[in-house]
């Protein structure tokens, strides 16, 4: 065997070997020992998993819960709603569909995509303290902070299904004597439709749990429920509003499936009945939401640019870009040198995060498959299995639907701050998204191949190694990959309650109104940020 | 040739919801037998084949394989040294390397231990070397076996079944998605194999002239059914063309 050889048959081996040494040197980052504990910190795991078992039920709670699950809903719908008109304007743009030549076509493509990428670089949770800070509480500050990054998101998947849709329909079009905007309305549009609503609808689930913890700066829903009942020691109602939570992810989750599913039969069977349903009732939804909001909330856009929040926003971003300071923290040695520490920490923080959830799931994913559970995949079923399934998936469920930052201060009641309460909080809430991702993968793998090795005497480990394993670790890699992107934006919010990193000195530079701080501190997690997206993307190619 | 019976089939019958797929057939195959399963689409070969396999439980009848009821065959370990099975190309796991698929044959012999060190440091690499040159696949032991094409997939699949080494190999449409040139060549080489190891074959084809070339025994199947059960040379045209024939409405 060649060198090259080898490493082409091993290269997914070689990457995993790599991901494994890079997380174990993570775990060097902490001092392992009792100390990590609070000294109340197992009396009160028992008493937060006793709430688990009793929450508080009674008739306030309840009336409570869905007031602030409606809030939630309705600032995440209507965070949306200004998310899919931003995204469709900007995507569109920075698709370059509508320039004439080459070099319009690429200046567009640059500078709109410059923009989405930066609006979804810094996570809603700072847009929304941004926000605040500028304008004061306001509905909007929650609506605009979930819509601008959501935005990004949304514009930059629009305009990469832009630039992959087929030429020869566009230039029938062309050829037909359509101008840009014709191709754009009778060709991009319709061809990509199915799409984009698709992916529209899972952001959506997203966006719930966004919506959710906008509550941390000050505005109501469930996130602020679960904080007040936090700080009274009240574990049974905390879980109380969790489960509020986790049934309105799942309501919408649900919902999601149902549209997908539709799109994708509508697809195959090419009929177009189905789906008005879903159309209404989202109509109504985006009605509903912004009269709740103008009417039940009182918000008045135009007092948004009232002289007073005017001059506020003023003084803000005049302090971030230094104007007020003698000596920006951006432009002193010390600041950056102990700024650059804190990246490094976030970076260790993301990583372990990243690995403990990866062990998690990868310990639960195959009972919680379908196929195997069922026995389509490896043609034997045991009674227990179904059990196990079940168990695993809710297990699933409840680790996606609790945000990252609920996680976070639930376990900061039991670990001291510092890296391992963040690495463990961002873990509880991804191990359940990476098991769900993974168990699809195995679902959609092709059953013919295992069956075979079935067939020829494997045993159920043999199996696993030799069938499933070799299939999925492409995918599995990808989505680690794509997770760990995913916790690096996380990792400056669950720090915010404690959990260390940058996110713990951004929230004192807050506090203390430190703006130069905060400008050094962003822009260290917008370096975090890039490296990190331009670190799996080049793997994820690697891989391939 | 012994008399020993491999496969005795007693009024397999088999529904699938509302629709008939096997009606009460009967049959037996004796060791070293080369049996081709003719007929047209829908007939129920695979269904067939599958039930020997015990992929498909019977709603009635009786199997035995080797004189022994399917049902007694509880570990898969054991039943595959009786029974080994190959399709067309999807059988493979793709991004392994070749000796990998090759050995998996093995992996009812090994031990799991054994088998995760193999995944690293291939184990009887001699015997996977020697099946990959019997079917002419010399020097391709460490590619990767999705980049290879359709038929010498098909090699691959062979050779893990001579790793594997079973008394009964089952084939379903062995050679459905490849070209004649190449068909010809895997029948040939797959045939030769068996008879060489006095192993029985049963094979499901879409081409009589294939099954006429190389097989002793042709069953024929029509909806479900028995149609005729001859030696290869009392098969007559003037019975081939009535099985294949379209009844009125068909399509």
């Amino acid at each position: 065997m060649k060198a090259g050889n080898v490493f082409r048959l091993h290269n997914r081996l070689i990457l995993s070997l790599i991901l494994i040494a890079v997380f174990v040197w993570s775990l060097f980052s902490i001092k392992w020992n009792a100390d990590l504990v609070h000294s109340g910190g197992i009396p009160t795991l028992l008493q937060i998993v006793e709430g688990l078992f009793h929450p508080d039920l009674s008739a306030d709670v309840l009336y409570l819960g869905f007031k602030s699950a409606w809030i939630t809903l309705a600032y995440a719908v209507a965070g949306m709603f200004l998310a899919i008109i931003y995204a469709l304007i900007v995507g569109t743009l920075a698709s370059g569909v509508l320039t004439s030549n080459k070099a319009t076509r690429i200046l567009s493509k640059v500078i709109f995509r410059g923009i989405l990428g930066f609006t979804r670089s810094i996570h809603e949770l700072i847009w929304a303290w941004l926000f605040v800070a500028a304008v004061g509480l306001s509905p909007y500050a929650a609506i605009f902070a979930l819509a601008i990054p959501y935005g990004g998101i949304l514009g930059r998947i629009f305009a990469d299904m832009l630039n992959d849709v087929s030429e020869e329909p566009i230039k029938a079009l062309k050829t037909a004597g359509a101008n840009k905007w014709q191709t754009l309305i009778y060709g991009y549009i319709p061809i990509i439709w199915a799409d984009m609503i698709s992916y529209t609808m899972y952001r959506f689930e997203c966006a719930i749990r966004s919506s959710a913890i906008m509550s941390f700066i000050g505005l109501g829903g469930l996130g602020y429920q679960i904080q007040l009942s936090l700080q009274d020691l009240k574990y049974d109602r905390v879980w109380a509003f969790v489960f509020f939570l986790i049934v309105l992810v799942v309501f919408v989750d649900s919902w999601s499936n149902l549209v997908r599913k539709r799109i994708t039969e509508r697809k195959k069977r090419g009929v177009m009945n189905t789906g008005w349903n879903s159309v209404i009732f989202a109509f109504f939804l985006i009605l509903a939401s912004w009269i709740y909001i103008k009417l039940g909330e009182n918000a008045q856009f135009i007092e948004l640019l009232s002289h007073k929040n005017i001059e506020a926003a003023k003084r803000f971003f005049s302090g971030l870009i230094g104007l007020q300071s003698d000596q920006p923290a951006f432009l002193d040695a010390d600041s950056w040198s102990d700024a650059l520490k804190l990246t490094l920490e976030t970076l260790e923080m993301s990583m372990m995060a990243i690995g403990f959830a990866t062990i998690a799931a990868f310990l639960t994913v195959v009972p919680a498959v379908r196929s195997i559970a069922n026995g389509t995949l490896t043609g034997s079923s045991k009674w227990y299995n179904w059990i196990l399934y079940g168990m695993v998936r809710i297990g699933y469920i409840f680790s996606r639907s609790v945000p990252e930052l609920v996680w976070a201060m639930m376990i900061i009641f039991i670990f001291k701050p510092g890296l391992l309460p963040g690495a463990i909080a961002l873990a509880l809430h991804n191990f359940g998204i990476l098991g769900k991702l993974w168990a699809e993968v195995i679902e959609d793998m092709d059953a013919r191949p295992i069956r075979n090795l079935a067939m020829a005497g494997a045993s159920q480990i043999e199996i696993f190694f030799y069938g499933i394993l070799p299939t999925v670790l492409p995918r599995f890699l990808t989505y680690i990959l794509y997770r760990w992107e995913v916790i690096m934006r996380t990792t400056i919010v669950v720090g915010f309650v404690g959990a260390g990193g940058l996110g713990m000195d951004f929230k004192l530079a807050m506090s203390f109104f430190n703006y130069t701080q905060i400008t050094l501190l962003l822009l260290c997690y917008m370096i975090l940020v890039i490296i990190a997206d331009f670190a799996s993307e080049s793997t994820r190619k690697a891989v391939k | 040739m012994s008399s020993k019976i491999m496969v005795e089939a007693n009024k397999l019958t088999k529904h699938f919801e509302r629709k008939i797929a096997l009606s009460s057939l009967s049959f037996s195959i004796q060791q070293g037998e080369l049996v081709a399963l003719i007929g047209p689409s829908g007939a129920g070969k695979t269904t067939l084949l599958n039930s020997i396999a015990g992929l498909v439980p019977l709603t009635s009848g009786e199997l035995l394989i080797d004189g022994q009821p399917l049902s007694a065959y509880k570990k898969g370990k054991v039943f595959a040294k009786k029974m080994g099975v190959i399709r067309q190309q999807f059988d493979l796991i793709g991004p392994l390397a070749v000796i990998h698929n090759v050995l998996a044959g093995k992996l009812s012999d090994w031990g799991m231990i054994k088998s995760l060190i193999s995944l690293l440091i291939p184990q009887e690499k001699t015997l996977a070397i020697q099946a990959l040159e019997r079917v002419g696949l010399n020097g391709k032991a460490y590619e990767i076996t999705s980049n290879l094409s359709g038929g010498e997939q098909q090699r691959v699949a062979m050779a893990r079944l001579m790793v594997q080494n079973p008394e009964i190999i089952l084939a379903d449409e062995p050679v459905a998605s490849l070209d004649p040139a190449r068909a010809d060549d895997i029948l040939a080489m797959l045939t030769n194999i068996v008879k060489e190891k006095k192993q029985t074959l049963i094979t499901s084809l879409h081409s009589v002239d294939y099954a006429k070339k190389y097989f002793t025994r042709i069953i024929s199947m029509r909806n479900g059914e028995v149609f005729f059960d001859l030696p290869t040379e009392e098969v007559t045209d003037d019975l081939l063309a009535e099985l294949y024939h379209l009844k009125n409405g068909e399509r």
